[in-house]
């Protein structure tokens, strides 16, 4: 049973959405944290 | 082949980018940790660590240098299962996030997890759990001191004992000088590189191949790599979720982090770690699946990625490597010196030899274990024998027996020592026999079902109610002046 090509392009596409959402997610939340005093 | 010959990087430049991430990462170690003299300002960042940082210091920790060179090692070798089954890895992350919030919620005044077995099972169980887990922490700090001059090595031709030394130096001196801020703070750091150099990687890979050429040449040139029926990948995937999951339950690197939280952070913090980090092995490991298309001639499987990101990118790619495999290695190895030397101090100094130990010794202890721990991994990594690099792959058998014992002894009231002590010898010895007998693959799953089993049975034949009051008990940090 081998994956198509499609199948291989959502996969990788969807993990990659997170991956660039990820550090952008970071920043905003560190911004969030440093603002509240909730930093450590 | 010589690395030297083979490496991808000038050494000057590897020189060059070594040095200055030192630097910055020992700069930054002493500017965080300035004002951490008290005991738990420095071994746990003052208990007040908010969303943003503990996220990414779960992530970045989580990220070894094995995610980021073994992902596409596994995808080169095992294709599409060899990229799901690593990224399972985060399903250890995605599991501990209950149980990071309970260890808070029970024990807001605790240190290690060594001080959850002691109080919950009593001193025999603790001792087998302290010997599991010291023994795994030296395994990962080996892999990860070993690793480190490999890797440098091979990425640049910077002799292996010289890139294993700086690597160590600069997280020994960082971690000395600002305690758990520097870890946490260097980590949330080293995450966004190793994101952001993976995110790059990635899109020129489909950029300058693209997603139909590279599914055409790997179904012509290596078919089984697309296969979604491949056993051994299938059998490596349900043994390296079980292996995760034991390491982040007993290790006191995670303990830590969920001690360090601030009240009601663990659990978010450790499902959106999960969440992010579960995608990072599919996209370092497609970065692999393109070495067919770019015709590339792999000598060893390990430095597939570091090989195709050199082909797309030249210099700038290889460089990006560097910088993600150093981040990676530092945020795991810092990690690693801090949780441990806690462990060490708490568990075995003031617990078995100095009873009354106050506050400032502790604190002045941890600095000197810290040391040690680095003078010692040293010594272990440099005769550069690949049998101590495989101890973390050994080790498997004994982190996953801790599994029930753990979880099961933090919500279920009724387990009883005796479970925990089998659970934690039995599923030991039987996934050991599982190693030798059939095969690493299995030494985890073989350990986790027989502590479940032992567990499970002898709570049914002998439940013992455990009050978990007892579990916030007073420490002398709490009782230093203001």
């Amino acid at each position: 049973m081998i994956i198509s090509s499609g199948a291989l392009e959502i996969l990788v596409l969807a993990a990659l959405v997170v991956t660039v959402i990820a550090p952008i997610l970071l920043l905003g939340l560190l911004i969030r944290d440093w603002k509240r005093g909730h930093l450590w | 082949m010589n690395a030297v010959n083979s490496a991808i990087l000038d050494a000057r430049i590897g020189w060059l980018i070594l040095a200055l991430f030192s630097m910055v990462w020992v700069a930054l170690g002493w500017y965080w940790g300035r004002h951490a003299k008290k005991l738990d300002d420095y071994v746990l960042a003052g208990r007040g660590v908010g969303l943003a940082l503990g996220t990414a210091t779960a992530m970045a920790t989580w990220v070894t240098s094995n995610t980021t060179m073994a992902a596409p090692q596994l995808a080169f070798q095992m294709g599409i299962w060899g990229m799901l089954g690593y990224s399972l890895g985060s399903v250890g992350l995605l599991m501990f996030a209950p149980l990071a919030h309970r260890i808070r919620r029970l024990m807001p005044n605790g240190y290690t997890s060594g001080d959850f077995v002691r109080i919950r099972y009593g001193n025999t169980a603790w001792r087998v759990f302290l010997a599991i887990s010291l023994f795994y922490s030296l395994g990962w700090l080996v892999s990860m001191g070993m690793a480190g001059g490999i890797l440098i090595h091979a990425l640049t031709g910077i002799p292996y004992h010289y890139g294993m030394t700086v690597i160590l130096t600069i997280c020994v001196a960082y971690t000395l000088l600002g305690g758990f801020r520097a870890v946490i703070g260097t980590d949330f750091i080293q995450a966004l590189l190793i994101l952001s150099g993976l995110v790059v990687i990635a899109f020129l890979a489909i950029e300058k191949v693209g997603f139909d050429e590279i599914h055409q040449t790997v179904l012509e040139e290596r078919p089984e790599l697309l296969n979604l029926m491949m056993p051994a990948a299938i059998m490596f995937l349900f043994n390296n979720l079980l292996f995760g999951v034991g390491e982040i339950f007993h290790s006191n690197v995670w303990w830590s982090r969920a001690f360090s939280f601030r009240p009601g952070v663990g659990f978010k913090a450790y499902t959106l770690a999960g969440v992010l980090w579960a995608p990072i092995p599919v996209v370092a490991g497609f970065v692999a699946l393109a070495t067919p298309a770019l015709n590339l001639n792999v000598p060893a499987a390990d430095m597939v990625g570091p090989m195709v990101a050199a082909k797309i990118l030249g210099v700038t790619g290889a460089v990006l490597v560097l910088i993600m495999v150093f981040s990676a290695l530092s945020s795991s190895l810092d990690s690693l010196l801090a949780a441990t030397s806690i462990l060490v101090v708490e568990d075995i100094y003031r617990r078995h030899f100095k009873p009354h130990a106050s506050a400032s010794e502790m604190r002045r202890a941890t600095s000197w274990i810290i040391v040690g721990l680095g003078v010692l991994t040293w010594l272990l990594c440099a005769p550069r024998l690949t049998t101590l690099a495989e101890l973390l792959y050994f080790t498997g058998a004994f982190v996953a027996s801790t599994i029930w014992p753990i979880a099961a002894g933090l919500f279920w009231r009724r387990v009883n020592p005796t479970g925990a002590i089998a659970g934690m010898v039995l599923g030991s010895a039987a996934g050991l026999y599982g190693y030798f007998a059939i095969g690493f693959y299995v030494a985890a799953l073989v350990g986790a079902a027989v502590s479940m089993a032992c567990v499970l049975l002898s709570t049914w034949l002998a439940p013992r109610m455990f009050d978990w009051e007892t579990l916030n008990e007073t420490h002398p940090a709490q009782m230093e002046a203001p």
